[in-house]
């Protein structure tokens, strides 16, 4: 009797003594690195993979924008059977306007505002990383930066016109200590100052960039090639800056080439899992209800055997109807600019250089330099040189006509920001949806709650 | 072993000798044992001989006989859920019939209150609720255990997620805990921490609902086969659970399953055969020529016209409610369990196989559990007890609730389909949908949304008397045990469906597998002692908990037609990966001190630490404290109609644990273009999170009127919570998105009442009645950083405002009072909740249970409606209460119009939970028919939510489409309608 029991506390007693039941392994994430982890003398392949993250992050704001931005300017319609939202809180249908939280966005601006600013943040790590590293030459990490920079500064204006006339912070290093909140112009200045310092360090990279990027990079995955990607940013920063002159000095060193393709250029990279779709594919056809489809007023507004429309936009068997507690909406046409749901999404191409260099020529009133590079666009697009009026309006007019048509659709809603830099959003009709052009967004509550928290 | 068998034989040889004495000079004494109200015999009561250890059980028709070794002697009758009785028989009349009456007070029932120790209710000092196996599962067939508590814990608010089979529920003890977690209470079964988890199963992912919260999942407590369930005890808040620590912020529901007993081996059948119908419908709109010129864009109404007039020349108009809801379900359960034992080893077993359909077609639950509980006593001080549990369930719970794009949700789809378009297969050939991108027939037809789980249980317990003298007793007590669980889920929409063929790669299947391994282990040593007329119960001990979970989810597209392997699709994906683990160390003590079950005081100290913690290696404190003052067993106490008067105070505090990963700042891994890449997080690590913390005081008061046939029992409570987790949103612009904080505070005040009695006791009729009245109030004392509003789907459908000084339960929505305010709508919070139970025997056999539930106030937000109205089809959408030529459906009140409010609904409601009707087959009947084979039969009928009376339009006040959350668990959108469950039962003790 008692030895059963003796023997059984002894056996109890050293399972204790064996495996003492009072330790606890500390946790470590057992499905992922930690961000500690390169910090310090990362590897060569740890500040490739975080190259590659910064190309994942960079194309994070690509369905938001081209699904909003691109219905704020009534390029399209995204109509969402499932959510009647898309449709009555996008377009501002019975009234509504942006708020701080607005549907879509929410309380951090989602994939207009606190999406680029990862890619921002993933740059400044990529940054640190690659000093850090013992395993990187003084060349490769000032390539790194040169790099980063560009991406950084072309994610930047993101925000900066989202918010537009609100402003935005601009130092964001310390994530406890955020800097102030910079005005449009103020941004647009620090963006620009960004291109440059990214430009600087490109130059003292040496000739080939030492690490892998996508297929989308093909063509600029040289230091070369990255540099002219970074004045062609330059040149699109410039005309939102009205530094003319700027613009036309950065396109002489940008990728812009007068006769060569007009869709060359960098892209986001798509592809099955694990990498994503190409949000914007659509199976041309398909029984669906929800879809981008183009806007009327575009399909309205078409030149007749504009090579664009035959080659964008699908007439559907079908059209879509979406109704909501508001006014219905009916889709006829759909996006075919995308043969797979792989293809990649160029995010600035030589097209858009040459509209450019139009519209700076025209504000320099260099008008035959303005009409031949619209004659390039013109050309391109069967309809023939351009026959108008050749005042600074009237050639300002045309670009913004070409560039509706051109830069359709594009991941950056450059119709809604070509509008308002001219003072024209009462252009853009509403008389398809009821609805409301909004000019900007309020500051995201998150932004605010933090001042809050922060200032008090 | 040798030395085992030694001992055994020993046993026998005393037991032998004594029985040579009794011989000697002693008698048998025999009786009978009756039900009291009924006369029936009752089996199974032990019967001792005062002053020994002799034992015996009575047979099937009450018999016992029992030889004394003295002149007289004085014999103990107890049964549990009787009182007992006690006889002196001696030489001369060594026989008699007894009459043991129901115990429907309770008072002396033992209620587990320490990890290592118990009470008698007497002497408790907080409001545990104890809800047997008679109240849990006598009344009528639930498919779940948390299920069968409607309505029975005063304090509860218990919320079915959906209608789907399987259950899916959450119940939330005295309010909120927690702001970010479920607040859903700890679960011990049997001294295992049982998995409840809501598991994933991809539905939310493939139909483009969102995040797996919107699964519409099943809680995994819905594999415990309620049948096998003795007794749940509900520690409600931190005063009760403080010596669980860690995890107990919401509460702990202590299961125990049934054990063995001593005597004749009994065999128990039971059969349920029931059907299932919907309880509630929202109806559908008719239509006209007039209201498709209103609703429809001017190019789209010649064909809907078109199509209207067709529907009418032919009077093809289809119910779509109806045709997907309005199904009988079959439900059907049969159990078997055998009981027995003798003095050293006593054993349950059971086996119970439910085969539940649901109102819509291919839909079901099925549940196949085997269990044996096994008890030995080793030897005299030592008892080894070890249940084993395994369980398969089988799941298929459709296609319902949220969707995005897909239209894999029949509500959500057939809210846009008018009822003169016929969605029905003409020669299997299902028509394209032109009002929604999916048809849905072709997915309750072919689609699967199944997780089949096989799950052990696992516990053991092994109880040693060290030591025992007249005034002293130490007990070393050791238990543990481990749950497995192994889900494997298939969601699958084939390759022709409408939406798949929309698709660039048509045919989805997601197939997930998921793990989970829980053990823990504890052991505490129970000192029992005298200090004069003071009985002191010490015990000391540790708990340790390990959990482990890891899923694994992969996913192909573009099928191969009627393929759902992930070999045969275009495209496959690894779609997710994860792996968790934790681990939980605890140290108590506890001190109890009874003076003469007149003043029962008990402290405590509960010190834990967990390595999801900040620190890992801090133990965290949690006290406890109580007393309870039994007035009427003071010798003062002169008012004999009072038979119980007990003032109770209570204290204690508790934590809820931080979520694995709360420490972490880490890089995601990303593929693009070939390429791996790293991604640095959006969440920051807080490497000085804490655990969240309650701290509760309860005070009471119980009492017994006419010997305790009526109580009445009165709780009041305030429980604080502070170090709430909640996400703090940092500036967007600094590219990380949040870190966990721990700066909110909340507090909950809380009244629970109950009154009980048995109003009527005659020889042929009794009838028992138990209301009870709670409600609780919850507040953000503090919040410590800037208001904010979350949940459900933003201002514009309705949202919940999270302020310090108000309820996190608030409801506020469009439109806007100043930028960033928003109206307020509406509060989730039920004002109070009250349930009403009552229990008649008559003529003799006949028993007759009603539950009623009765939840106040607490609204939803409806959007269920929100979707009809989209698609024009809620009932009398082209009505027009104001006349001014737009139709309601577009013009929904109050004014401003189309704001967030107009889906914002109280939820009031009444519901019959459980109604059953039971006859007992007197013996007689059953011995002349069968003879002594079968010793008991019952038959019955009785109906499970019969009755819903709501002024809430949706179909059921109780609905979740984000499951359990501890907010925002009152969205409707378009979910699984509840069923009404109607039974014949049958029950056979061989």
């Amino acid at each position: 009797m008692k030895k059963l029991k003796i023997l059984m506390i002894s056996g109890i007693t050293a399972l204790f003594f064996g495996c003492n039941p009072l330790e606890v392994k500390e946790l470590t994430d057992p499905n992922n690195p930690s961000e500690a982890s390169v910090s310090n003398n990362a590897s060569r392949r740890q500040i490739q993979f975080l190259v590659t993250g910064l190309e994942q992050r960079h194309k994070g704001y690509v369905t938001n924008i081209c699904q909003a931005w691109n219905t704020f300017g009534r390029e399209i319609w995204y109509l969402n059977a499932s959510d009647p939202r898309f449709q009555t809180d996008w377009l501002g249908q019975a009234g509504r306007v942006p708020d701080a939280a607005y549907f879509g966005f929410g309380a951090t601006g989602g994939g207009s505002y606190a999406t680029p600013y990862q890619a921002i943040k993933q740059g400044l790590v990529l940054i640190d990383a690659a000093n850090n590293s013992g395993a990187l030459t003084a060349q490769e990490k000032r390539a790194v930066a040169g790099f980063s920079k560009t991406i950084m500064a072309y994610q930047y204006l993101i925000p900066a016109n989202w918010l537009y006339e609100n402003g935005i912070r601009t130092d964001i290093k310390d994530p406890l200590k955020p800097g102030p909140v910079r005005s449009y112009t103020a941004s647009l200045g620090f963006i620009d100052s960004l291109l440059s310092a990214g430009y600087e360090d490109l130059n003292n990279a040496g000739s080939v960039f030492p690490f892998t990027l996508t297929a989308g990079f093909n063509g600029f995955n040289n230091i070369d090639g990255l540099k002219r990607l970074n004045k062609a940013i330059t040149a699109r920063v410039a005309i939102y800056r009205k530094d003319w002159q700027g613009a036309l000095n950065a396109l002489g060193l940008s990728f812009m080439n007068l006769t060569g393709s007009l869709t060359a250029g960098p892209a986001h990279t798509f592809g099955a899992p694990p990498d994503g779709f190409n949000p914007m594919f659509y199976v041309l056809d398909a029984n669906i209800n929800t879809i981008v489809v183009v806007h009327p007023s575009v399909l309205a507004d078409a030149t007749p055997g504009d090579a664009r429309v035959a080659s964008k936009f699908h007439q559907r068997a079908v059209p879509v109807t979406v109704t909501t507690d508001a006014t219905p909406l009916v889709g006829t046409h759909q996006d075919k600019r995308w043969s797979t749901n792989m293809a990649p999404m160029p995010f600035i191409k030589n097209e858009e250089l040459i509209l450019i260099k139009a519209e700076a020529h025209a504000q320099l009133n260099q008008t035959a330099d303005a009409v031949s590079a619209i004659n390039i666009i013109r050309t391109a697009a069967t309809i023939g040189n351009y026959g108008g009026a050749t005042t600074q309006a009237a050639l300002i007019n045309e670009i913004l006509y070409q560039r509706r048509y051109s830069l359709w659709a594009e991941p950056w809603g450059h119709r809604w920001i070509d509008a308002r830099r001219y003072d024209r959003l009462n252009t853009i009709p509403t008389s398809f949806d009821q609805g409301t052009i909004f000019r900007q967004f309020p500051r995201p509550q998150a932004e605010i709650n933090w001042d809050l928290y922060a200032g008090g | 072993m040798k030395k085992l068998y030694l001992v055994k034989l020993l046993f026998v040889l005393l037991f032998f000798m004594k029985g040579i004495q009794a011989d000697a000079q002693g008698f048998t004494a025999s009786g009978t044992v009756k039900e009291s109200v009924t006369g029936n015999p009752l089996t199974g009561v032990s019967i001792t001989i005062k002053g020994t250890k002799q034992v015996t059980t009575s047979d099937a028709s009450g018999n016992f006989s029992i030889k004394v070794n003295s002149k007289s002697a004085v014999l103990i009758l107890k049964y549990v859920g009787f009182k007992t009785v006690e006889v002196s028989l001696s030489a001369d009349k060594p026989a008699a019939s007894f009459n043991m009456e129901e115990e429907v007070s309770s008072l002396k029932e033992v209620v587990i209150t320490g990890l290592a120790s118990s009470i008698k209710r007497s002497n408790l000092a907080n409001a545990v609720t104890s809800v047997s196996a008679k109240d849990l599962t006598g009344t009528t067939q639930i498919q779940t255990a948390d299920g069968a508590l409607y309505g029975k814990v005063s304090g509860a608010n218990i919320r079915m997620n959906s209608g789907a089979p399987g259950g899916g529920i959450n119940i939330q003890l005295r309010g909120l805990s927690s702001l970010t977690q479920a607040s859903s209470p700890l679960i011990v079964l049997d001294g295992v921490y049982i998995n409840n988890s809501f598991q994933r199963t991809g539905r939310a992912s493939v139909t483009g609902a969102g995040a797996a919260n919107q699964d519409d999942g099943s809680n995994r407590l819905a594999d415990i086969n309620p049948a096998d369930i003795e007794n749940i005890e509900v520690l409600k808040g931190p005063s009760a659970a403080a010596i669980y620590g860690t995890r107990a912020n919401a509460g702990v529901l202590v299961i125990t399953t049934k054990k063995g007993a001593a005597g004749k081996t009994t065999i128990s059948f039971g059969q349920d055969i029931g059907i299932g119908s919907p309880l509630k419908m929202m109806g559908v709109d008719n239509w006209s020529e007039a209201k498709i010129n209103s609703f429809f864009p001017v190019a789209r109404r010649p064909l809907e016209l078109s199509r209207f007039q067709s529907a009418v020349a032919a009077n093809n108009f289809v119910n779509y409610e109806d045709y997907f809801y309005g199904n009988t379900a079959s439900l059907m359960n049969s159990r078997l369990s055998i009981r027995g034992g003798d003095e050293k080893t006593k054993f349950f077993v059971s086996g119970s196989l439910t085969d539940e359909g649901g109102i819509v077609r291919r839909t079901g639950f099925e549940r196949q559990s085997i269990r044996a509980n096994i008890e030995h006593k080793l030897s005299k001080d030592i008892v080894l007890t070890v249940n084993s549990n395994y369980i398969r369930t089988n799941t298929d719970r459709g296609f319902t609730g949220n969707q995005n794009n897909s239209g894999a949700s029949i509500g959500y789809n057939i809210a846009y389909v008018p009822n003169y378009f016929d969605l029905r297969p003409v020669n299997g050939v299902y028509p394209a949908n032109p009002y929604f991108a999916e048809n849905p027939v072709a997915v309750t037809d072919n689609a699967v949304n199944n997780s089949l789980v096989n799950r052990f249980i696992q516990s053991f317990g092994l109880d040693i008397n060290l030591f025992k003298n007249e005034k002293s007793q130490l007990k070393f007590k050791m238990n543990g045990g481990l749950d497995y669980v192994q889900n494997s889920s298939q969601i699958y929409l084939p390759d022709d469906l409408q939406f798949q063929r929309g698709q660039a790669n048509p045919g989805d299947v997601l197939v997930g597998r998921q793990e989970s391994m829980n053990t823990n282990f504890q052991a505490a040593f129970a000192y029992d002692w005298q200090v004069k007329r003071v009985n002191m119960s010490t015990q000391v001990g540790l708990v340790r908990l390990d959990f482990k979970n890891n899923g694994l989810f992969n996913r192909g597209r573009g099928l191969a037609p009627g393929q759902t392997n992930i070999k045969q699709a275009t495209v496959q994906e690894v779609e997710s990966e994860f792996t968790s683990t934790q681990s939980d160390v605890g140290i108590f003590v506890q001190q109890q001190m009874n003076f003469e079950d007149k003043i029962i005081g008990t402290v405590g100290m509960r010190w834990d630490k967990s390595n999801t913690n900040g620190n890992a290696n801090q133990f965290y404190a949690f006290p406890k404290a109580s007393l309870a003052i039994n007035l009427t067993n003071f010798d003062f106490w002169k008012i004999n109609a009072i038979s119980q008067f007990k003032p109770r105070i209570a204290y204690g505090q508790t934590a809820g644990p931080v979520p694995f990963g709360a420490t972490f700042t880490s890089l995601g891994g990303v593929n693009i273009g070939g390429l791996l890449g790293s991604t640095v997080a959006t969440s920051v690590g807080n490497l000085n999170i804490l655990p969240e913390r309650a701290s509760e005081i309860e005070f009471g008061l119980d009492a017994g009127l006419f010997n305790n046939r009526i109580m009445f029992e009165a709780t009041y409570y305030v429980k604080t919570t502070k170090n709430n987790l909640q996400p703090l949103t940092l500036s967007p612009a600094t590219g990380v998105v949040s870190t966990t904080s721990n700066e909110a505070e909340m507090r909950n005040k809380g009244i629970e009442l109950g009154l009980s009695g048995t109003i009527i006791q005659k020889s042929n009729f009794r009838w028992f009645s138990r209301l009870l009245w709670w409600k609780n109030d919850v507040l953000i004392t503090k919040l410590g950083i800037p208001s904010y509003t979350t949940g459900a789907f933003g201002a514009g459908l309705g949202t919940f405002l999270i302020q310090q000084g108000v309820a996190p339960t608030t409801i506020v929505g469009t439109p806007a009072t100043s930028p960033g305010v928003f109206t307020v709508w509406g509060n989730a919070q039920p004002d109070w909740t009250t349930s009403w139970s009552n229990n008649i025997t008559f003529l003799k056999n006949f028993d007759l249970s009603i539950l009623t539930e009765y939840r106040s106030g607490g609204d939803n937000i409806n959007l269920t409606s929100f979707l009809t109205d989209g698609g024009g089809t809620t009932k009398g959408w082209f009505d027009d209460d104001n006349k001014d030529g737009i139709p309601n459906g577009r013009q929904r009140a109050p004014a401003p119009f189309n704001n967030a409010g107009r889906w914002v609904q109280d939820a009031t409601f009444l519901k019959i939970r459980e109604v059953g009707l039971y006859y007992t087959l007197p013996k007689e009947t059953l011995s002349k028919t069968f003879g002594n084979i079968i010793q008991r039969a019952r038959i019955g009928v009785s109906g499970n939510n019969v009755f819903l009376a709501t002024k809430y339009v949706g179909y059921d006040p109780e609905t979740s489409t984000f499951g359990a959350q501890a907010l925002a668990n009152n969205v409707d959108v378009a979910p699984y309608p509840s069923s009404r469950r109607l039974f014949f039962h049958l029950q056979i003790d061989f």
